[in-house]
């Protein structure tokens, strides 16, 4: 009977243990805080709630999770919400988020100050999501190989379906990731559903691997693992600026762009604060951050600086991409579907 | 001496252990007598064993009662039933010197230290065992091992001492050393204890009483000499002992004897049930005796159809008409008979059994 | 037994009344609660929240706490068993049912949790006191919580998850969905057969398993033949090089062998220049996945491995000897065999981990597709299909279960247990000759391979630009770990010391914890006999073979709301820690303890010592190479892990890996590198106190290999 008491000792133990770890609540909540779901690369996510607390005193707690994580812990958490504002990342699951109701409608005052591509994305989501950055998409190419193998340098979209770049291409898979699927809607805004097929069908005989993250392709051609990588532009330009041997290129037919988009999640618990953050968040101040941070997106803002490295969006053809039609899951999952009968499937 | 005795008795009632469908120890039901040594004997898996084990609380029983000292322990958990267990592998810990085998019992069991220590080396020196102390286990000698795992049981004053096999690991003259120092432990301490052998020749060296089991029931029970004079069935007599199993022919005088003809051979003994006619007979090989046939009125005459010397006495293999005889003979050593020849069998009146 | 009643029913009662009933924001340590207790709505005991705030669902919580104590108040005489079974089952049953079905609660905090945890022991003395597992009290506690922990945390949130299969997305009951996902090309087709078009991804994961496991155990057993039986001489070495994959951070490998293999890797160019080989793409797909893996799981096969070839009773392989089998016949008809267990043990685990494995293939995967990959861009990819993702992890659990019943089928029934009660002081045969040249044949290049690797990691947080400019830097360390020093002491200035001290500090509470429940199943699993006990197996092992991201979608679905509200905290890492690396646990123990002949704690029992005396003096002091291996991968894991992490980690409990991992999809890989270094160095000191602190087990065996292994990082 005695040493009875050892296991209840040891179960005392264990639950000690474990409720030591309750020791900071699950959510910031009460005045002056507010819980942030952050997409961008984290050094831009510091940076912008550092400000944004110098700004107004209210406190942050931060988590950096790529948009498609983001979207499926909002998703998951939807019962019982724990962030606030989901900011940025690649608009399409904001997109997702709005249809299926996970955020919240919001007219942020400053609406009038951005660009029409922003109010655009807030215009076809019934204003539960808005723009703050916008990057077109291009591809990025290795000089050095390139060089090595004596090509003549890619410039346009048909330039990647050459014969000599034969495995030497590399894209996303559009099913992962939301870079790509950009591509496949733009080559159909582009060229027509049945051209753009064709399209990817050449293209298809060139890509050496369908990657699971839209910004793995440079990253491949930086170390020069291939020769082409079909990125956003920006991600392209973060490498050339590293110093790899990047050259960024807009393709000469035109080309579609994402709108990273900002977001209040549905039952938000600091709802003042966060409300406060999406206005913060639209100024122009605020949009002057990304350079500093190596994110050489285009801010929404009319009045933020553009960093000088990043794509000037008015020298780029750009498509009119229709968000409202090729943001709803049902034109996405058709698109998806065909491409993985007609074009995935294909022996290279 | 100053190991106390704290014996107690063990009683079965009607108990039965069930491996889902395998009975191990069907409806079982024995009494241990306080101080004594019983064993069970039998072939292998005739639930020996297992009801050692349910002894010790080491398994639970699937129905009846289990009594120690008079009180129930069936649902008692083996650590509070106060009875030790010496295991046929001896389960002495590998990683513990001697000294700390023998003291676990008692340390486990809030003796201080120092006591522990005492008793143990005085358990140890009961055994024979001074100066191993800080061995290991694997630097001992098989039967030394076979020491510590006693002196680990026996330092515990045990109600009730297990012995399961504890013998089989050593040879045969140790086996013969050690079983009588186990007996004279028994008697010195008055210990209760119940032994587990698949050895008739050691159960009878040993016990007060013995408890034949075959295939999960009990066979018989009796002193060693009732069961090897008045085996209860053939599995018993052919178990304990040698047996020549026959048929004689069976009728009842009086309420307890009745007359058997075994060939031409009659004579009166315990009919112990048998109804009239045709019964089993077993004799013991020494209960044969065999003379020279003088070739006319011999009732029943057999053939020498083997003959083996052996020191102390002589053994035979006989052919008559009641069957081939096994022999064994201690009194004509010096002038045995040889094969091929010709004897008049007569049998003693103990060791020649009516069995069922 | 009354006593031990009484103990948890007043425990139980005492919670009931004075803790807090419900989770609180601060936790129960920041003693805000109790400002206004008892009375205040927040940090109310049940007995105040049911009298007070009208939570009538907890008053008949109180009648199944006092039936026992009345029942010994009116008779004097202790509860009847049958009463034990029925208050126990129906008060958790009703805390549990109430949680669910009554809404507006809060999350259930420290009260409830002590008032669950009672009713459970009445429960468990109940089935002791019917004569169940011997009518040890222990065991059937011990066995009752681990069940309720592994329902808790493994069976109700996979289960949430696994619903989704045969939901359509918008959450409506769709089987025929179910089919359509289950059946699909992508997953089964046989395309690589005739064309250059790839394999379903079913087969994709079942060919990297089998080969992974296969290769893992093989030089698993190399290198724990070498560090047993032979006479090398950089056995120290050797060991510390086998166990450093499995304290590398993912990615790390995966990228190390990019820059070795990769079109533009050293080797790659070395062999351009030198032999004009044309650089290719080859080490992307199932070369190097395979590569990767092997490297980051051989060393788990080795803790497995070591302990049971130790643990061989060299009196057996003596025997063989003396009965005219030469060295070679010794090894493979005796020595080999009686590794089965380990083998076995060895292969699961390998072809679980590849296929929960994660970071391996994203990065070198290419075209060569995998179900773990598959699974996680189902959840977090542009479709965003969790059904696809519930109905691919079912394919891989099915995997996994077979992996299970074959082993099962394998070793069968035959007794391995080779440390038995006797004394045994023999001395294991070397290898033979033939053996030796086979065994250093296959594991030194490897080891050679292995250290290549790491020279080239560690250098990487080095250098400017990893791959490209080479020229020597600090900057990276500086950026992660600097430190100020200010007039009110060290300011932790770096970027990453958040993100190690919290993940330090949940290591190093779930590795003792993992460890502890893990042995206490093993144990209860080799010794004990019970009904359902396959299942309970099984379900041990169940978190362990559905993928991390699966695990971190569950946890978030079943552990997000009331009455089980963990997400944000740390607790809910360290569970998801503790259940997903327990398998480790259990399965060394089940292999260590299956050497461990059963009369050794019997004899313990039946002098007088009780289950947990019996467990602390005998069999863990025995378990000594089983605990130092789970408690060191338990701590590693949770160290390492990742892809379950990803959607655990919060605000204040951001984990290394995740940040990490972040750097590596920003191609910042000097940083990531820097602090992968920084991480293995600390898990190898880890390692080495983990080490010293347990011990070995000391069998007396006259051996050389008493001598060599001491002092040596398991």
């Amino acid at each position: 009977m005695r040493r009875k008491s050892s296991f209840l000792k040891a179960m005392l133990l264990a639950t000690c243990a474990l409720t030591t770890l309750v020791l900071v609540p699950a959510s910031a909540r009460g005045e002056g805080t507010l819980t942030l779901y952050c997409s961008p690369q984290i050094e831009w996510c510091q940076l912008v709630i550092a400000e944004f607390t110098r700004a107004t005193g209210i406190k942050v707690a931060m988590t950096r999770k790529s948009s498609g994580e983001t979207f499926a812990q909002i998703k998951a958490e939807a019962s019982n919400p724990k962030g606030d504002v989901w900011w940025g990342g690649t608009g399409d699951p904001h997109l997702q988020a709005a249809e299926e109701g996970l955020t919240l409608e919001y007219r942020s005052p400053r609406l009038g100050e951005l660009q029409a591509w922003a109010t655009n994305q807030a215009k076809a989501s019934n204003y539960r999501t808005v723009g703050v950055y916008a990057g077109a998409l291009g591809f990025g190419y290795n000089t050095e190989l390139v060089a090595k193998k004596k090509l003549p340098e890619p410039k346009c979209w048909k330039d990647l379906t050459r014969p000599d770049l034969k495995g030497e291409v590399q894209v996303a898979d559009p099913n992962s990731s939301g870079t790509s699927y950009t591509l496949l809607a733009t080559m159909v805004q582009l060229l027509g559903e049945a051209e753009a097929f064709e399209y990817l069908k050449k293209l298809h005989r060139n890509v050496n691997q369908y990657t699971k993250s839209g910004s793995s392709p440079i990253k491949a051609a930086a170390q020069g693992e291939t020769t082409v990588g079909i990125v956003f532009m920006h991600d392209a330009v973060t490498m050339a600026v590293r110093g790899a041997p990047i050259k960024v290129v807009a393709p000469c037919e035109g080309t579609g762009y994402e709108v990273g988009s900002m977001s209040i999640i549905k039952g938000a618990r600091n709802l003042e604060s966060a409300k406060r953050f999406y206005d913060w968040a639209l100024t122009a101040a605020a949009q002057s951050l990304g350079a500093t941070a190596e994110a050489y997106q285009v801010p929404s803002n009319k009045g933020a600086a553009t960093p000088p490295q990043a794509p000037k969006l008015g020298e780029i053809k750009l498509i009119d991409y229709d968000f409202a039609k090729y943001g709803t899951s049902a034109e996405r999952k058709r698109l998806l579907e065909k491409w993985g009968k007609e074009v995935k499937s294909l022996p290279q | 001496m100053s190991l106390e005795t704290h014996s107690a008795s063990v009683e079965f009632r009607r108990v039965t252990k069930a491996y889902g469908p395998v009975v191990a120890v069907r409806e079982v039901s024995f009494t241990v007598a306080a101080g004594t040594l019983v064993t069970l004997l039998g072939p292998s898996g005739c639930g020996k064993t297992t009801t050692l084990r349910l002894i010790a609380g080491l398994e639970m029983t699937t129905s009846g009662q289990i009594l120690i000292g008079g009180s129930d322990v069936t649902r008692v958990p083996a650590t509070d039933r106060d009875v030790s267990m010496v295991f046929q592998s001896y389960a002495l810990f590998p990683h513990m010197t001697v000294l700390e085998n023998v003291c676990y019992g008692l340390s486990v069991g809030g003796e201080p230290r120092d006591r522990a220590v005492a008793a143990a080396r005085e358990g140890l020196a009961l055994l024979g065992l001074v100066g191993f102390d800080d061995r290991l286990p694997s630097e001992l000698s098989g039967g030394q091992q076979q020491r510590v795992a006693v002196a680990r049981a026996l330092v515990l004053e045990p109600r009730v001492l297990l012995f399961d096999e504890p013998l089989s690991n050593l040879d045969a003259k140790l086996r013969r050393r050690v079983r009588q120092e186990i007996r004279d432990l028994q008697q010195k301490l008055r210990l209760s204890v119940v032994y587990v052998t698949h050895d008739q020749e050691e159960a009878l060296a040993v016990s007060d009483q013995i408890i034949v089991m075959d295939n999960a029931v009990i066979a018989q029970q009796g002193t060693p000499t009732e069961l090897y004079l008045e085996p209860a069935s053939r599995f018993v007599a052919d178990f304990i002992g040698d047996a020549n199993l026959v048929k004689g022919t069976l009728k009842r005088t009086d309420e307890r004897l009745a007359a058997l003809r075994l060939g031409g051979v009659e004579f009166a003994l315990p009919h112990r049930g048998a109804t009239d006619g045709e019964v089993n007979v077993a004799i013991r090989p020494e209960a044969v005796r065999l003379r020279p046939a003088d070739g006319t009125d011999a009732p029943l005459v057999g053939t020498i159809l083997k003959a083996a010397y052996l020191g102390s006495h002589m053994e035979y293999t006989v052919g008559s008409v009641i069957g081939e005889l096994f022999v064994v003979d201690s009194g004509g050593v010096a002038a045995p008979f040889t094969v091929g020849a010709r004897v008049s069998i007569a049998f003693t009146s103990h060791g020649v059994t009516v069995v069922d | 037994m009354d006593r031990a009643v009484l103990g948890w029913a007043v425990a139980g009662g005492i919670a009931y009344a004075l803790l807090p009933w419900y989770a609180l924001e601060d936790g129960i340590f920041g003693f805000g609660w109790l400002s206004g207790y008892p009375t205040d709505r927040i940090g109310a005991p049940a007995l105040v929240q049911a009298l007070l705030h009208g939570r009538l669902a907890l008053l008949p919580v109180a009648v199944f706490l006092l039936a026992p104590l009345a029942v010994r108040g009116f008779r004097g005489a202790g509860a009847s068993p049958a009463l034990l079974l029925t208050v126990g089952a129906g008060g958790t049953a009703w805390i549990a049912v109430q949680g669910f079905a009554v809404g507006g609660q809060p999350g259930i905090g420290v009260g409830g949790l002590v008032v669950f945890a009672a009713l459970l022991m009445l429960f468990c003395v109940g089935m002791a006191a019917k004569g169940a597992f011997n009518g040890d009290r222990f065991l059937s506690g011990g066995i009752g919580a681990v069940v309720a922990l592994v329902v808790v945390f493994v069976f109700f949130p996979v289960s949430r998850v696994l619903v989704g299969a045969v939901e359509d997305s918008s959450g409506a009951f769709a089987p025929s969905e179910f089919w359509a996902k289950l059946s699909a090309r992508e997953v089964w087709g046989l395309d690589c057969l005739g064309s250059s078009a790839g394999c379903g991804v079913a087969w994709n994961t079942l060919i990297l398993g089998v080969l992974v496991g296969a290769s893992t155990t093989a030089l698993g057993l190399a290198f724990a033949l070498i560090v047993t039986r032979t006479g090398f001489r950089a056995k120290k070495a050797l060991r510390l090089l086998t166990v450093l994959p499995i304290i590398t951070p993912p990615f790390v490998i995966g990228l190390a062998v990019i820059l070795l293999f990769g079109r533009a890797g050293a080797f790659t160019t070395f062999m351009e220049r030198a032999f004009g080989v044309v650089p290719s793409r080859w080490i992307y797909g199932l070369p190097g996945v395979w590569l990767a893996q092997v490297l980051a799981f051989t060393p788990i096969a080795f803790l497995v491995l070591i302990g049971v070839v130790e643990g061989i009773s060299p009196s057996m392989e003596e025997a063989a000897q003396t009965l005219r089998a030469d060295r070679w016949r010794t090894f493979t008809t005796v020595s080999l065999p009686l590794m089965r267990p380990g083998l076995a043990n060895a292969f699961l685990l390998g072809f679980i981990e590849s296929l929960a494995d994660f970071g391996n293939p994203l990065v070198l995967g290419g075209n060569y597709h995998v179900l773990s990959i598959s699974i996680f861009f189902a959840v977090v990819g542009a479709q965003h299909d969790r059904g696809r993702a519930a109905v691919l992890s079912i394919v891989l659990l099915v995997f996994t279960l077979g992996a299970f019943y074959a082993q099962r089928r394998w070793l069968g029934r035959r007794s391995y247990a080779t440390v038995t009660g006797k004394g045994d002081a023999g001395l294991h045969p070397p290898l033979p000759a033939s053996m030796q040249r086979l065994v250093y044949a296959t594991a030194l290049p490897w080891a050679v391979f292995t250290a290549v690797i790491y020279v080239m990691i560690l250098f990487g947080g080095f250098v400017e630009t990893w791959g490209r400019d080479h020229s020597f830097s600090l900057r990276h360390y500086v950026a992660a770990f600097a430190v100020d020093v200010t007039d009110f002491g060290l300011r932790w200035k770096g970027a990453a010391w958040n993100s190690l001290w919290t993940t330090i500090e949940i290591a190093a509470i779930s590795a003792p914890l993992t460890a502890a429940i893990g042995l206490l199943t093993a144990y209860l699993l080799v010794r004990q006999r019970f009904r359902g006990k396959e299942a309970f197996e099984f379900g041990t092992m169940l978190s362990f073979a559905i993928p991390g991201t699966v695990i971190g979608i569950s946890y978030i679905l079943a552990f997000n709301t009331p009455p089980i509200e963990l997400t944000g905290t740390g607790i809910i890492l360290v569970i998801c820690f503790v259940f997903r690396n327990m398998p480790v646990s259990v399965r060394a123990g089940i292999a260590a303890m299956s050497q461990i002949d059963r009369s050794l704690d019997e004899a313990s029992l039946t002098l007088g010592a009780r289950s947990p005396t019996t467990i602390r003096r005998v069999i863990l002091p025995l378990l000594r190479p089983a605990i130092v291996a789970a408690l060191v991968f338990s701590f590693v894991r949770a160290m390492t892990a990742i892809s379950a992490v990803i959607f655990l980690v919060s605000a204040n409990y951001d984990m290394a890996t995740s940040y990490i991992v972040g750097r590596v999809e920003n191609g910042d890989y000097g940083l990531a590198i820097a602090y992968c270094s920084v991480l293995i160095g600390f898990m190898v000191l880890v390692v080495l106190l983990i080490q010293f602190v347990v011990g070995r087990r000391r069998l007396g065996r006259r051996a050389p290999t008493r001598v060599s292994l001491e002092g040596i990082p398991a």
